[in-house]
């Protein structure tokens, strides 16, 4: 072996060694443009810093890994940057590699896929919808035939309110004009409240119940088929 | 009895039933009744304090605030709260 040829292979184990420890740094998401192999401890220390910010995690592994790595990691940052800071987790993700490098792989793999799942507190959040209230409008409208809390006259005046309203919603679904929608809902919330202030007192199991159906009623009334079925 | 107070008791007995429209409806529930159809259809008036029966359905009613009116159905079927 000449001078010349121990010289570079010299040289070429000194990149080698400069690579592998920068391989054991803690990271950053940007792939390595030389791949190395993540076998060895760390070389000089000294040579480190300046290998730092243009290697990552995934720098052991084939070109097409790294590539799938580097997804993984890239979906994987900003669960890290929400989570307190974890010191411990880059180098026990690197640990297994040098042994063998795709069970290394799948495991942080596997990381990043489960992840998502065990984020259902952003899904799923807690229901803040009320339970919809069982609605049978032959059961309502035969109690408010039947209540003695409203007297004839009165039940035939609301009776007669209820036809306008409807009257109106008929158009409504006739015209297909949403502005009208606001006005309808106000005449709603009306009727239903002089219904309610006339239970209230004599009626209140039916004044409740008609309460609770207030939003399933209007739900049918504002639905073009439900509202064709009344 | 004569035919002549028997012809009496008749005139008398007409008269009263045919006088019992028109007295006033005293009944608290058609008083309450009508005050709660003059507020739905957005009058003034309170309370009914009396109510003078008309025919069916067809009532004049004095309010607590002073105003009158007459309520009815008419042939439509609508309950009509008409100012007097």
């Amino acid at each position: 072996m000449t001078l010349g040829n121990s010289a570079g292979a010299l040289v070429v184990s000194v990149l080698l060694l400069l690579g592998q420890a920068s391989d054991k740094t803690p990271t950053s998401p940007r792939p390595t443009d030389e791949p190395t192999t993540p076998v060895e401890p760390p070389g000089p220390s000294g040579s480190a810093p300046p290998a730092k910010p243009s290697v990552s995690h995934e720098s052991g592994t084939p070109p097409g890994r790294t590539a799938t790595g580097r997804l993984a990691q890239r979906e994987s940052v900003p669960q890290q940057a929400s989570q307190p800071p974890k010191a411990s987790a880059p180098p026990a993700e690197s640990e297994p590699r040098p042994e063998t490098a795709p069970a290394a792989e799948t495991a942080p793999r596997r990381e990043t896929t489960t992840r998502p799942e065990t984020a259902p507190p952003i899904e799923a959040p807690p229901p803040t919808a009320p339970p919809a209230a069982p609605l049978d409008l032959g059961s309502l409208e035969k109690r408010l035939r039947e209540t003695e809390a409203i007297g004839a006259f009165t039940k035939l005046s609301l009776k007669n309110q209820v036809d306008d309203l409807l009257a109106d919603f008929r158009e409504y679904h006739k015209s297909h004009d949403r502005s009208m929608l606001t006005r309808l809902r106000q005449a709603y919330d009306l009727l239903l409240m002089k219904v309610l202030s006339l239970l209230q007192d004599n009626d209140p199991a039916l004044a409740r119940d008609i309460a609770s159906s207030r939003e399933a009623l209007w739900r049918i009334l504002t639905d073009p088929d439900k509202f064709k079925n009344l | 009895m004569s035919r002549r107070a028997m012809a009496g008791a008749l005139i008398a007995s007409t008269a009263m039933l045919s006088a019992a429209p028109v007295r006033a409806a005293d009944d608290p529930a058609v008083l309450k009744d009508l005050t709660a159809v003059i507020a739905l259809q957005g009058q003034p008036c309170g309370q009914v304090l009396t109510a003078t029966k008309q025919g069916d359905n067809d009532y004049v009613v004095a309010c607590k605030d002073g105003s009158r009116y007459r309520v009815f159905v008419n042939a439509e079927g609508r309950v009509v709260v008409q100012k007097q």
